[in-house]
């Protein structure tokens, strides 16, 4: 197995909340492997958006240690993780979280400015972008003026704009119905295999769970599951 | 980047538009006041000046009473008397003496009767003072001839007060007829153009002012240090004053050279400048207020767009630099939007002080000026939104991506 892309090492998140202390992730361990198919599943409340926003290094750990790339996070300066962030993992949120007053286009392009690409790079890749996912005929409307399904495929456009090496989502398919939200699973699943991007989906929707070789089950704050796809069907043989 | 970062900027400022320009008006109107206030100010103190630079460097006026109550003085109507013109003229170094009077009277021209500003000159010892040294020159016409009744005019007589006035033609001054002999060419001040100047003997018998002067104007002779020639004239002032009044106690006069007038107008001007300045510096630092409220407003309300940009790869300096431009160009329209109507109303009033003969005032409007308000408003609007710009920095991107 290859030297994992993102390790996660006895990983604790405690909020405060006035006096009390509200563990929410209790010592979580994990390794993903560069080009792997993670799914996290668990039950909302679980804490497997928090462990997402470990894996996206959106957030740091209380205690124990995240490592993007054998670089330890918390010895990262703010600046350098939203560098590093803004480099090598996409984002895909539940909400879409489009930037409203921008168009499509400049959504998609918004990434690479903050990676310093020059305007014509950004033009290019972002409108090839837009066209590889079918939104060719849309890149001049406002998120506001499109479908759900048309948004989240706008968030996936952007996520790749810097050809990260992962894609981190969460939720991707809560807010869209079945048909559209299984578009966007496509979409995932084709990056994954055509590609080779390591992508990580959070869900509570275990259907989904079937497209990966990699699932996570997580409960109150702790892994109660970790296996990979072919050591599954092992396991249930041997059952 | 700056370039996509100012574009984000003005498309965050353009959804909220009515908020922006409420914002934007804040700075205008403390904008326009410095500029209207700054320019006239500034026109006032350079056309002082230069009216004073055209007075020679050996000319002092002497005045009574002290200069720091120089209200109490002309209230009170204190006037040099005809003993204190005679101690100046026979302190060594002093060329000659004019006695400075003039009084408003009616004059008649025609068939019109305006109330003129009549002054008394003393064409006949003192012709080439008024000439070379208080910067009197001819338009038209020529000097009157010393105790003839003659009369010469200021530029805005014959322009403004009697409009189609003529040399050669004559005019009636209480009662008696005047030759109108010349017209001045303009000195630069309202007074000094309005007025009609005749001989100084003529002026004592037709007013009955037979003596005295409010106030007189020596020439220093060649070779004769200015200064010193002062100090000895208000020395012999004093000392003639204590003698005659004895157990009245002391009466003060003042001696000024041009260069001490000059002083004296500068340090005022500036006092001005400096409350003008002061004024609309309050209104301007009220509208950064505005500016700096308006970003805490923003800050709020995009908490969750900055979550996105920095999950996407901003830096918080990057976040820092798109709220700094748009409180920035809130700032800088707003002072673009307060000098144009500023500057304005500077040159409206210089157009009427022109045509309505109450007061002469000058806007000066100035590259610097303008460059000045620019920048002014600029820094404010930076300043006021620096610390907005800060808090969103240093906002959390999953707190933030979690704000709804």
């Amino acid at each position: 197995m290859p030297a994992p892309i993102i390790r996660l090492e006895n990983v604790w998140k405690v909020y405060q909340l006035g006096k009390i202390e509200l563990p929410v992730l209790k010592g979580i361990s994990l390794d993903i492997a560069p080009g792997a198919f993670v799914v996290i599943l668990g039950p909302s409340g679980s804490g497997k958006s928090t462990m997402l926003n470990m894996v996206g290094c959106l957030d740091l750990p209380t205690k124990g240690k995240v490592f993007l790339d054998n670089q330890d996070i918390s010895k990262m300066s703010e600046d350098e993780l939203a560098q590093a962030r803004g480099k090598k993992i996409g984002f895909i949120f539940q909400q879409f979280n489009l930037l409203q007053n921008l168009s499509a286009l400049e959504n998609v392009m918004i990434p690479m400015v903050f990676q310093g690409k020059s305007e014509k790079e950004r033009q290019d890749r972002a409108k090839s972008l837009l066209i590889s996912i079918g939104l060719g005929d849309r890149i001049t409307h406002r998120p506001s003026e499109l479908s759900g399904g048309e948004q989240q495929r706008i968030a996936i456009a952007r996520s790749l704009s810097n050809n990260p090496e992962i894609i981190v989502a969460d939720e991707p398919t809560g807010n869209l119905d079945s048909t559209t939200g299984k578009n966007i699973m496509e979409i995932l699943i084709n990056l994954h295999k055509n590609e080779g991007k390591t992508i990580i989906v959070v869900t509570h929707d275990p259907a989904i769970a079937g497209y990966s070789n990699q699932i996570v089950h997580i409960k109150d704050g702790q892994l109660v599951a970790n296996h990979f796809a072919r050591e599954k069907v092992l396991w249930s043989n041997n059952k | 980047m700056w370039k996509e970062y100012l574009k984000i900027a003005i498309k965050n400022l353009r959804t909220r538009q009515l908020r922006s320009w409420l914002t934007i008006f804040g700075i205008v109107i403390g904008v326009f006041l410095i500029m209207s206030l700054l320019s006239l100010s500034q026109g006032l103190k350079s056309t002082v000046l230069q009216q004073l630079k055209a007075v020679g460097t050996d000319i002092v006026m002497i005045m009574p009473g002290n200069i720091s109550d120089i209200m109490t003085t002309m209230m009170g109507g204190v006037e040099l008397t005809e003993e204190d013109l005679n101690v100046i003229r026979k302190t060594p170094g002093v060329e000659v003496v004019i006695p400075n009077v003039y009084k408003g009277e009616v004059v008649k021209y025609q068939e019109q009767s305006k109330l003129a500003i009549l002054a008394g000159m003393d064409f006949k010892n003192a012709l080439s003072v008024y000439t070379e040294d208080l910067g009197m020159k001819i338009e038209e016409g020529r000097w009157p001839t010393p105790e003839k009744r003659e009369v010469i005019v200021g530029s805005l007589v014959s322009t403004d007060i009697f409009p189609g006035l003529k040399i050669n033609t004559q005019t009636t001054i209480k009662g008696k007829q005047f030759e109108i002999v010349g017209i001045l060419k303009s000195m630069g001040s309202k007074q000094d153009d309005s007025m009609i100047a005749m001989d100084l003997e003529i002026y004592r018998s037709i007013t009955g002012e037979r003596k005295g002067a409010p106030q007189a104007i020596a020439k220093i002779a060649l070779g004769y240090s200015v200064d010193q020639v002062s100090k000895k004239i208000k020395a012999n002032l004093e000392e003639q004053a204590k003698r005659r009044a004895g157990q009245q106690g002391e009466s003060s006069y003042s001696v000024l050279t041009s260069d001490a007038m000059s002083g004296i107008v500068g340090s005022i001007m500036g006092i001005i400048q400096v409350v003008v300045f002061v004024f609309g510096g309050i209104a301007v630092a009220v509208g950064g207020i505005g500016i700096m409220n308006t970003m805490y407003t923003s800050v709020r309300e995009r908490t969750k767009e900055i979550g996105i940009l920095k999950a996407v790869g901003a830096k918080n300096s990057t976040i820092v630099l798109i709220f700094l431009m748009e409180s920035g160009i809130i700032g800088l329209v707003g002072g673009l939007g307060g000098m144009i109507p500023g500057l304005g109303l500077a040159r409206l009033i210089q157009a009427v002080g022109q045509v309505h003969p109450v007061f002469y005032i000058e806007a000066s409007i100035t590259p610097g000026i303008v460059l000045f308000g620019l920048l002014f408003s600029f820094g404010v609007g930076c300043l006021s939104g620096f610390f907005p710009a800060r808090s969103a920095s240093k906002l959390k991107p999953v707190e933030a991506l979690r704000y709804e």
